[in-house]
């Protein structure tokens, strides 16, 4: 059963690998991946000897962070009050909340931009006068940015997390609540002792996973939901987004090959350095 | 399970598995079918070498018997060969396509010997597609640069040398002789011509500011006041233009005046954009081959002044660094008034069609050729291409051929247009822009739109008009042809232009003052690398203005 899977994961990750070479080479159509010329580390240069690296990496780890940590503990939040909800209306919830995620991020950007625009956004025409405010800046301002991008990354990823926490919830023995209510624990006791400590495998491996990708930054929203404005740089400019702005013109694969190679090697060494932690402290919890 | 399988898929960057792919194809994708028509091909090529020195006679014999072998060829396996023709529209494949497709076979098969397959592809994705298609080994013979840019195809060893073994003096010398030998000249890069440009203006009319007829009208402006220039536009000043905002703005307070965009380089200032960045410029580019900061520049810096007045003035949108509609578009919804451009001989129907409304053009700068203007996105033959022979005998057709390029640019006679008594065209009744099968608009990027008809209300002659323009143009670059291959800068190049990002827009939309965005954005430039990547840039023009003898 998990033949096509294997299949997919085989052509699409396992094929490519050879192609990574590439990072360490000047390539040239005329003579092929293989063919073209060594370079060495050339192709890694630029990220690194720029002023902006500091700026770069400390943007795309921090957010990163920040999402793990706020978006575990909203899409826990989530998935318990969906499971202990019993009315008719929680699949409609449970769609409304997962909606977000099915939105393309240049569609996100443009909603976003709605409320933003200086001229005509909701919030400097509606709601700002309303509570008798000043009308912002919003795309000129940097000190919101980092809550805008987390506040958009959370509504869009929450929902579809939560679905793999309701999914664990709704595993765990529904006899453990039964005698805990015997024994005349509240509800609120039942959330702390009984699903948190059983959801705890699930949230280490979910982070475990998060953390192989923290040298990643969605494309999406550092790119487009701020709508690739010069004066918010240094609060949005990423690995990625960096990377795109240098290569847009230059359309060259080798420094693009390097830039995707050096972020995989840091997230695999995250990644074992993270899963090494977990196993000392609890052994049963390490994904491998 | 699935969660350590997907564990150990995580290391694999995505990008890669793009690119990695595609290489695998290119590997194996040429010898699959090639044999014939690749025969054929050498035995030709070897036959040109032999006869490339002598005269035209010889050529038009070597071209007649490539097309005959190819005829032979068609007639035994009763399939016509196939060259692909790629370059880009504003709306994907045109619903028309594969029936303009049968129509050219249907001459070339006749006159070349061969089918042709146009593959016109939505401009948002033409740059990634080509690419892929380039190195993945599929067949595309003949492509436009439009998009990927000329450089990068070069640098990348996507192009062909069009020269190789008399390609183009055998194959293609009627395309030859159209296009002049400096024009050549400009497209080569160290000495190989990897690329033909198309025919077209080369010289822009820059800063050309252009107003709604009607908005002018409404506010009461005085035309008469103005002389014309010898395109037959209005010659104006800033201070007119500043005027004539003023008027529209209080005419029209619910109306925006000023659709901006980040082009007051590009289209506003006879600066030379060496080597196709401005990291390091021509600032008098007739007259100086000295490499400056554009940014540093009296010119650079009224610019950012007047659009700073402007903005103050409240003729430009709050969102117009947000906002990434196209600056005529933004004309066309009716809620802006005025933008800024270039012009050449027949700009009136191109803008209006593009604004939706009757514009007013007011010529405020000079004529200019910069240094990349020729080989700012020539046509290039794929260096995989099965058969260079006959895909530069299919170039030299849409250079020379009417009938190849009639279809090329306009369809079919009767369905996409008619043609007038003075040999201008139009629409058919019934038929416009948006209905049309075949209507690609792009006569700019084509290889030569004056071998194809006029349409109706642009002059008949406009060809002729156009080549007096480039050939009368009063700032001609001196470094016209310089090419320059940054790869040894990216580090600094990709620095630049996160720095000019950073800051630069913010001055070329108005919205900080000049005093302290100027600073802003040269220190970020400077602190990038901008005296490294320009003195370099100065040294390669140094040594290429000495082996070619410009002063």
């Amino acid at each position: 059963m998990a033949l096509p899977g294997l299949v997919y994961l085989f052509i699409n990750n396992y094929m490519p690998l050879p192609g990574l070479v590439l990072a360490f080479k000047k390539y040239n159509a005329k003579k092929g991946i293989f063919g073209s010329d060594f370079v060495g580390l050339k192709n890694f240069k630029y990220l690194f000897t720029t002023k902006d690296a500091y700026i770069i990496t400390r943007n795309t780890i921090c957010y990163n962070v920040v999402f793990i940590i706020v978006n575990t503990i909203l899409a826990i939040f989530v998935a318990i009050l969906l499971a202990e909800m019993t009315s008719r209306m929680k699949k409609v919830y449970q769609c409304l909340i997962l909606l977000p995620y099915m939105i393309s991020m240049v569609i996100v950007s443009y909603l976003v931009y709605g409320f933003l625009s200086t001229d005509n956004g909701f919030l400097n025409n509606t709601l700002l006068p309303l509570l008798g405010k000043e009308p912002v800046n919003w795309y000129m301002e940097k000190k919101y940015w980092p809550f805008l991008l987390t506040f958009v990354n959370a509504w869009k990823v929450v929902g579809y997390n939560s679905i793999i926490y309701i999914s664990t919830i709704l595993g765990i023995d529904r006899g453990i609540y039964e005698s805990a209510q015997i024994d005349g624990a509240s509800k609120w006791m039942q959330v702390r002792k009984i699903t948190i400590p059983l959801l705890k495998p699930t949230v280490i491996m979910l982070t475990l996973l998060a953390i192989g990708r923290i040298f990643y930054s969605d494309f999406g929203l550092f790119y487009q939901v701020p709508q690739n404005q010069g004066a918010l740089f240094a609060v949005t400019n990423t690995i990625d987004t960096y990377v795109y702005r240098g290569l847009l013109e230059l359309g060259n694969m080798s420094m693009a090959s390097a830039a995707g190679l050096y972020q995989s090697m840091v997230g695999f060494v995250l990644i074992l350095g993270a899963n090494f932690l977990v196993r000392r402290i609890d052994k049963d919890s390490a994904l491998f | 399970m699935g969660i350590k399988k997907s564990l150990l898929a995580m290391g694999i960057a995505t990008s890669m598995a793009m690119t990695a792919l595609v290489g695998c194809g290119s590997q194996e994708a040429a010898p699959a079918d090639a044999t014939p028509a690749a025969d054929t091909g050498a035995k030709e090529t070897s036959a040109a070498s032999d006869s490339a020195q002598s005269d035209a006679a010889v050529d038009a014999d070597a071209a007649r018997a490539a097309i005959d072998a190819r005829k032979a060829e068609a007639e035994k396996s009763g399939e016509y060969q196939k060259v692909v023709v790629s370059f880009f529209d504003w709306t994907g494949a045109p619903a028309g396509l594969e029936r303009v497709n049968e129509e050219i076979s249907k001459h070339t098969r006749e006159t070349l010997g061969l089918d042709v397959e146009l593959l016109i592809i939505d401009s948002a994705a033409y740059t990634e597609d080509i690419k892929l298609m380039l190195s993945s080994g599929e067949q595309v013979d003949l492509f436009s640069t439009c998009g990927p840019g000329y450089m990068t195809c070069v640098n990348n060893g996507y192009t062909a040398d069009l020269e190789e073994n008399g390609l183009l003096d055998t194959y293609g010398s009627e395309l030859k002789a159209m296009i002049r030998p400096e024009y050549l000249d400009a497209c080569r890069v160290d000495g190989v011509l990897h690329g033909v440009p198309p025919i077209k203006d080369y010289a822009i009319q820059t800063a050309t500011i252009l107003i709604g007829t009607e908005y002018l009208e409404g506010a009461g402006v005085d035309l008469t006041k103005f002389s014309k220039d010898d395109l037959g536009y209005y010659k104006a000043t800033w201070d007119d233009v500043d005027e004539m905002f003023a008027a529209i703005h209080a005419a029209f307070p619910d109306k925006t005046v000023y659709s901006t965009q980040d082009n007051l380089l590009t289209q506003g200032s006879c600066v030379d954009n060496i080597a196709g960045d401005y990291y390091g410029t021509l600032l008098d580019p007739s007259n100086s081959l000295e490499i400056k900061n554009v940014y540093e520049s009296d010119l650079f810096k009224e610019w950012a002044e007047r659009a700073y007045k402007w903005n103050q003035a409240g003729y430009i949108s709050g969102d117009a660094m947000s906002d990434k509609t196209g600056a005529s578009a933004r004309i066309k919804s009716g809620s802006y008034m005025a933008m800024m451009s270039q012009a050449k001989p027949a700009y009136q129907n191109q803008i209006n069609g593009e604004c939706g409304r009757d514009m007013t053009i007011f010529d405020v700068g000079e004529s200019f050729m910069s240094s990349s203007a020729v080989s700012a996105f020539p046509w290039c033959m794929n260096q995989a291409t099965e058969d260079p022979i006959a895909a530069m005998q299919v170039l030299n057709a849409l250079y020379t051929d009417p009938v190849v390029a009639n279809l090329a640019c306009w369809g079919q006679e009767g369905v996409e247009y008619v043609v007038n008594s003075d040999t201008s065209i139009k629409w058919p009744d019934g038929i416009n822009a948006d209905n049309s099968e075949y209507y690609p608009n792009v006569l700019w990027l084509m290889p030569n739109q004056y071998a194809a008809h006029v349409w109706e209300g642009d002059p008949v002659d406009v060809g002729e008009q156009t080549a007096a323009f480039n050939d009368e143009c009063p700032v001609k670059s001196k470094a016209l042809g310089f090419t320059w291959d940054n790869s040894e800068y990216v580090a600094e190049y990709t620095a630049l232009q996160n720095a000019y990002e950073e800051f630069g827009p913010q001055v070329v939309y108005g919205f900080t003052d000049p005093e302290t965005g100027l600073k802003q954005l040269n220190d970020a430039l400077y602190a990038a690398g901008l005296e490294e990547y320009m003195n370099a840039k100065q040294a390669a023009l140094t040594e290429w203005a000495e082996a070619n003898g410009i002063k």
